[in-house]
């Protein structure tokens, strides 16, 4: 996916992207805005400045979209920003020549703006699947504007 | 004769001298590490050879390279011990007498591992047919040891004797003895018999050994070669009394009451430093008491010492070194080698050591000069230890009076003094953690510890000698003081977090003993810490504003932690009493006011109190002094606080210790103890709102505080009729910024909230404080889930931190659910049922939503499923089973596509902690059979727990991979449950269809191959089980199994085995061929024999087929017989009860011995 496909009209544009939240209380496996890019949290620890001052909390988190690792440390009493990931299961219906994916939203018309995974077995995988006649879910992870299918699942067919 | 030993033939000259080339090229590419697999693989297959004796023993004569001469040796032992049972008599005692010459004959020469080597193989061999050889076989031997030892054939050889018993010692010691692939009671019986037959002698010949050379030592003033047989004889000696006597012990031990002599032989308290007692047994007192021996040995040291300055001794040279430690043994020589009623003796034994050891610590200011200028800190430290061998032995009266015969104060002064000492020059070099005066101060503080651990629980009637009182006093103001200059040091310093956290454990366990000292001298020390903490306080207020308080904090800290554990115990889930010693003294305290425990109580609540106002907060109470302050009130409240006088049963003349009343009246009901109660819980209101992001204090102040004070029954009584405590509950419930505490807190907040429940008077007023508490929780749940917006409202962070929260109080109720209040939570539950499900929808890409969801679920079926009727129970069912499905339609092939491989192994882990949650919520379940109290007759039409469980496990285990297994808590929570329900519900499995019943059995057989033995033992269980069942159903006529057993054959005409038989091949295959622990025989045993008995046709064929394997005839027929024998001999039936498994499992231990060593020879 490149930068200027991140375009999306979603059903909540209104929402706000972000939320605050106390640091203390952003766990592993939650999320958080570190440099403006919104991240999933992988280690949180705690420590103090100096003995007798306030805690502060250390964060290590991995960029949800570019898988890059970043760090922050913030007093645990103040705000972090939140990010507001959304999911989207989609129906797969078509893949195109050059990698990009058909698929069906819930209102009945087509998204055809991502792209698929370059990982090559995976992407072998879901076309055989595909060609096979297999129902393929796809979620889509949306935050902060940018958007990137996240999993895939294959779903007998009924 | 047989021709493997005995030397061999002109012809075999060629054949054995290639073999010892190959050895020897293989042993120097192994050095020089070229190709060194193939070196390896050389060597092993030498190892694995049938009878290489020949080969051994002339390599061992002829090679020249060392490391060729050591692995002939081990591979002497490999076969020997693997071929052992068809060896012939005069081939086993001939490889002993092989080894045995060898080293004496080469007892000069050098390469000493490989000498070491030969002797360990000797003593193995030994030991390996140490039940089968005659007294008559065995004296030859020891014949020519005790030869070798006495010396006549010199120094070398007097050595290698020694060393011989050395290896033969540490063969025979259970901790040490190398694995022979025999069951346990082999190497039981072979120490029984040491200790009672040899051990002794041995120490006997160690010691005249020693004793032959000494003059030679004494009189020379350098290193001559005698010192080497000497310092061997000590080891020796040292190795024997450390043996873990068993058998020589009289029966009369009960009889004796081992206070009233003076000493004991309790080890019950735990310390950092080792100390063994040795009880050798009556049988020993000639040797160690009534001859000379231990004038001998302070002797012997006392002119080593003198040597020091000379060449070849130095303070740590290794024949002092072992001196030393021989000297600290025996100091803590206990039991019935003193003969009964002569208490003089040992005082005279421990005397006689105490005045050898005595230059070694004493005066402790001049020594401890000399270490820090260079002398080495050992033979310090090791008087140190004879102190604490010696406070092991004795009791304190007995300990301090020891030192009185021989200097004008007690060994307790010189032990106050000596610690006093090492403290200083601990605080001079703080910074450096591996000093001398470390392992001193440990090493001192468990010897106070074990002299005073036995008074604290002897009811509080033997207090120290006045002047031992003195001494512990004076010792207590100097640790405390040290401390507190160690806490104002370290106050502006950062700790590194890991280093802090492994810190705080020692700093328990070493505040632990502090307190100890302190107790013995209460008089002194409370008032003392009173004062102390009063200094601080006052320093405190008076700087406010001016001056930066940081470094009174950090001591007010430490001195909180002193102080609490000078006044109470650590509970550990028990009620911690008031310590004897602060009950029993201040006899002369009749007014509650005035006593010192009152006084330093009240003066640190009441200091404690200023935190509720909001500029001593800002200025004074940091959020670590905070932590100390709640930790404090946590620790002082269980022991203090509204004690029920009846709980406390002391013996009587106590009780009526007006003193002890003061104590025990003060802070109850009647008097102050509400008071207190309700600043604790404004206390803990503010540490929890005003201290925001504070997760140390806030888990403190949940789980211990909070958490303690509802566990107390009578506690809750008054803490409902506290408003504090009801605006607690209404902030939990409704205010915003408790929100905001960690999910741990909540979890446990909401708990204790709960319980307190129990206060009310009527189990039905409890039902109503727990429902109006929780209502909130349930409501915004149902309000959430009902939401038409749900889907994108649901994702919005704060909603997920809305649900995250309440999700932790409901788990944290569910967790609390007693009898009392088991209908609200019950009705609880119920409510968010359908949410629950709802949520699960729409957070299935939210793991930690996920999580959440299950624990609370399981929690929750915890505490209610055993008090269910039959209609809720099917309800709830219902419910767990709808829960299963959409989770495991949401997670099944599912595939992430994140590029992330730490997110990717975080995906990982938490689909492991999900199925985990999720086996824990069927094994709930199954509990259900087992306990159940609800009112429900037997007849009534009850769900079947077995069918649902397996129905459960039917849905999760597709997504249970043999990958996740690797998770070793997952895999046995896996095992554990498949185990129960094949044991317990054999029937149910049978009815299930083939692809389930091949996905569970797979399993089985994966687990059967793990390394881990408890895994193994379950499966092995589980076979057991259905190899059982099907057996006893056929022979009743019915199915059993029916076609999983038999086998069938599929669509294109191909034959698939019945699981029995292809577990019988695989368990045969794992008992003959594979490695494993001894312990599992008998649970394999108990599998093998049901299946035998299932099969018995396909195990003939399996053994016959091995037979058939066989090329040697004489194995041929050993084979066949030990397999006739093993389902043949000890009147073996077929018929599955008790007996049969016990003769079937005598009879496999047999035919694995007899057979394993040929089976596994290449």
């Amino acid at each position: 996916m490149s930068d200027e496909e991140h375009h999306f009209e979603s059903s909540d544009a209104g929402a706000s992207k972000t939320y605050p939240q106390q640091a203390g209380n952003i766990r592993k496996g939650g999320y958080i805005v570190i440099k403006g890019r919104p991240c999933k949290v992988v280690e949180v620890s705690t420590s103090k400045t100096g003995k007798h001052g306030h805690a502060k909390c250390h964060f290590v988190a991995i960029d949800i979209f570019t898988s890059k690792k970043l760090e922050d440390i913030v007093p645990s009493s103040h705000n972090c920003d939140v990010p507001h990931v959304n999911r989207v299961d989609y129906q797969l219906i078509d893949i195109s020549e050059d990698g990009f994916v058909s698929l069906l939203t819930d209102n009945g018309s087509t998204k055809d703006d991502l792209k698929l995974p370059t990982d090559e077995a995976l992407l072998t995988q879901l076309k055989s699947g595909f060609e096979e006649g297999k129902d393929i879910v796809v979620s889509v992870m949306s935050a902060m504007g940018e958007e990137q299918m996240c999993a895939l699942k294959e779903v007998a067919p009924k | 004769m047989f021709n493997g030993i005995a030397g061999g033939g002109a012809e075999d000259l060629p054949r054995l001298q290639s073999t010892m080339r190959a050895i020897e090229l293989a042993c120097s590419y192994i050095q020089i590490n070229t190709n060194p697999a193939a070196a390896e693989a050389t060597i092993l297959s030498f190892h694995q050879s049938p009878q290489p004796y020949k080969a051994c023993r002339f390599i061992l004569e002829n090679s020249q390279v060392a490391s060729a001469r050591f692995q002939a040796a081990a591979a002497i032992k490999e076969a020997a011990i693997r071929e052992w049972s068809f060896l012939s008599t005069e081939d086993k005692g001939g490889l002993i007498s092989f080894c045995l010459g060898y080293v004496i004959q080469h007892a000069n020469s050098s390469d000493a591992y490989v000498f070491s080597k030969v002797s360990s193989v000797a003593a193995q061999l030994m030991k390996r047919g140490w039940l089968e050889f005659t007294p008559a076989e065995k004296e030859v031997f020891f014949y020519q040891i005790n030869q070798a030892i006495l010396g006549s054939r010199g120094l070398d050889v007097q050595f290698i004797g020694i060393h011989f018993l050395e290896s033969l010692v540490s063969e025979f010691s259970p901790s040490t003895s190398s694995a022979m692939s025999l069951p346990r009671e082999f190497h039981e019986n072979c120490r029984k018999s040491l200790e009672q037959n040899y051990l002794k002698t041995f120490y006997s010949w160690a010691l005249d050994a020693a004793l032959s050379v000494t003059n030679k030592i004494v009189e020379s003033n350098s290193d001559v070669p005698e010192v080497k047989v000497c310092n061997a004889a000590l080891r020796l000696m040292h190795q024997i009394l450390n043996w873990e006597f068993r058998y020589s012990k009289g029966g009369t031990k009960g009889s004796i009451n081992v206070f009233s002599d003076g000493m004991r032989s309790d080890t019950a308290s735990s310390r950092k430093t080792e100390c063994v007692i040795v009880q050798p047994g009556a049988s020993w007192c000639d040797v160690l008491l009534s001859s000379s021996h231990v004038g001998w040995l302070i002797n012997l040291y006392s002119s080593l010492r003198q040597k020091f300055a000379f060449e070849g001794y130095w303070l740590d040279c290794p024949v002092a070194v072992s001196a030393r430690k021989l000297i600290v043994q025996l100091c803590s020589l206990a039991g019935e080698v003193f003969p009964s009623n002569n208490a003089q003796m040992r005082e005279q034994h421990l005397l006689l050591l105490l005045s050898g050891v005595l230059p070694w610590i004493d005066p402790p200011d001049v020594i401890s000069k000399e270490i820090e200028e260079g002398r080495s800190g050992s033979e310090m430290i090791d008087g140190c230890r004879a102190l604490l061998s010696i406070a092991t032995v004795t009791i304190p009266v007995v300990f301090d009076r020891l030192l009185r015969s021989i200097r004008p104060f007690g060994t307790l002064t010189l032990l106050s003094l000596l610690m006093g000492e090492v403290v200083k020059v601990l605080l001079a070099n703080s910074n450096d953690k591996e000093t001398w005066s470390y392992e001193a101060r440990d090493i001192l503080l468990d010897t106070w510890t074990t002299l005073l651990a036995s008074m604290d629980g002897s009811g509080g009637n033997a207090w120290l000698p006045p002047e031992g009182m003195h001494a512990a006093a004076s010792l207590f103001s100097l640790i405390a003081e040290s401390e507190l200059k160690l806490a104002s040091a370290s106050a502006t310093t950062d700790e590194d977090d890991a280093d802090c956290l492994a810190s705080v454990s020692a700093m328990d366990e070493r505040l632990g003993s502090y307190a100890l000292i302190a107790r013995a001298a209460v008089d002194a020390t409370v008032p003392f810490l009173t004062k102390l903490f009063s200094d601080r306080v006052a320093r405190l207020h008076q700087g406010r504003g001016t001056v930066d308080p940081t470094d009174t904090l950090e001591e007010v800290y430490s001195l909180l932690l002193i102080i609490g554990h000078v006044l109470a115990d650590e509970g550990e889930g028990e009620t911690a009493l008031v310590p004897d010693a602060l009950q029993t003294h201040f006899v002369d305290v009749v007014e509650a006011g005035n006593h010192p425990v009152v006084l330093l109580s009240s003066s640190i609540v009441k200091f404690a109190e200023q935190c509720l106002d909001a500029n001593m907060r800002s200025s004074i109470f940091s959020p670590r002094l905070m932590e100390a302050v709640i930790w404090f009130l946590a620790r002082w409240s269980f022991t203090y606080l509204m004690l029920v006088e009846d709980c406390n049963l002391g013996s009587n003349q106590l009780q009526s210790l007006p003193s002890r009343a003061c104590l025990f009246t003060f802070f109850n009901e009647h008097n102050q103890g509400k008071f207190v109660l309700d600043i604790i819980v404004r206390i803990s209101l503010t540490s929890l709102m005003s201290y925001p992001g504070e997760k140390d204090l806030q888990e403190l102040t949940c789980h211990q505080l909070l958490h303690a004070l509802v566990r107390r029954r009578n506690i809750c009584f008054h803490l409902l009729s506290l408003d504090s405590w009801r605006n607690l509950a209404n902030a939990f419930a409704n205010d915003k910024s408790l929100f905001l505490l960690n999910g741990v807190s909540q979890r446990s907040l909401a708990q204790t909230l709960v319980l307190s429940a129990y206060g009310m008077r009527s189990s039905d007023a409890s039902n109503q404080y727990v429902k109006d508490l929780m209502a909130h929780m349930t409501s915004s749940l149902v309000d959430l889930a009902n939401n038409s917006d749900l889907k994108n409202l649901a994702q919005q962070p704060d909603i997920i931190m809305l649900v995250c929260c309440v999700l932790e109080r409901l788990r944290g109720a569910a967790s609390a659910t007693e009898p009392r209040t088991q209908r609200a939570i019950y009705e609880m539950g119920l409510s968010v049922m359908n949410p629950v499900l709802r949520l699960l929808e729409v957070y299935k890409h939210e793991s930690a939503v996920i999580y959440l969801l299950l624990k609370f679920v399981v929690d929750w079926v915890d505490g209610q499923i055993s008090y269910l009727e039959a209609h809720e129970t099917a309800g709830v069912v219902n419910f767990c089973m709808s829960l299963l499905q959409i989770y495991s339609s949401h997670n099944i092939g599912k595939i992430s596509l994140s590029l992330s491989s730490t997110l990717l192994n975080e995906a990982k882990t938490e689909k492991y902690k999900d199925l985990r949650a999720l086996l824990q919520l069927l094994s709930h379940l199954c509990s259900k059979d087992m306990v159940d109290f609800s009112s429900d007759s037997i007849e009534t039409q009850s769900t079947n727990i077995s069918q649902v469980v397996f129905f459960g496990l039917h849905i999760i285990t597709p997504l249970i991979t043999l990958e996740l297994l690797k998770y070793p808590k997952l895999c046995f929570d896996y095992f554990s449950l498949i185990s129960h329900m094949l044991e317990v519900y054999p029937e149910t499995l049978a009815q299930l269809n083939s692809d389930a019943f091949n996905h569970v059995l797979t399993t089985v057989d994966f687990g059967l191959h793990q390394q881990d033995v408890d895994i193994v033992t379950m499966c092995l269980r589980a076979l057991k089980a259905l190899a059982s069942y099907h057996y006893k159903e056929t022979k009743a006529g019915n199915t059993g199994l029916g076609s999983h057993a038999s086998g069938q054959t599929d669509p294109n005409g191909v034959f698939h085995e019945g699981i029995l038989s292809r577990f019988l091949r695989t368990l045969l295959r794992f008992l003959l061929f594979e490695d494993y622990s001894t312990d599992l025989v008998s649970t394999a045993a108990d599998a093998l024999f049901p299946l035998i008995l299932c099969e018995p046709n396909l195990y003939q064929g399996l053994g016959n087929e091995l037979i058939e394997k066989q090329g040697n005839p004489n194995f041929k027929t050993r084979l066949a017989n030990a397999l006739q024998v093993l389902t043949t001999s000890n009147q073996l039936s077929s018929s599955l009860d008790r007996l049969n498994y016990q003769r079937f499992r005598k009879n496999l231990n047999n035919f694995l011995i007899e057979v394993r060593g040929f089976l596994k020879t290449k």
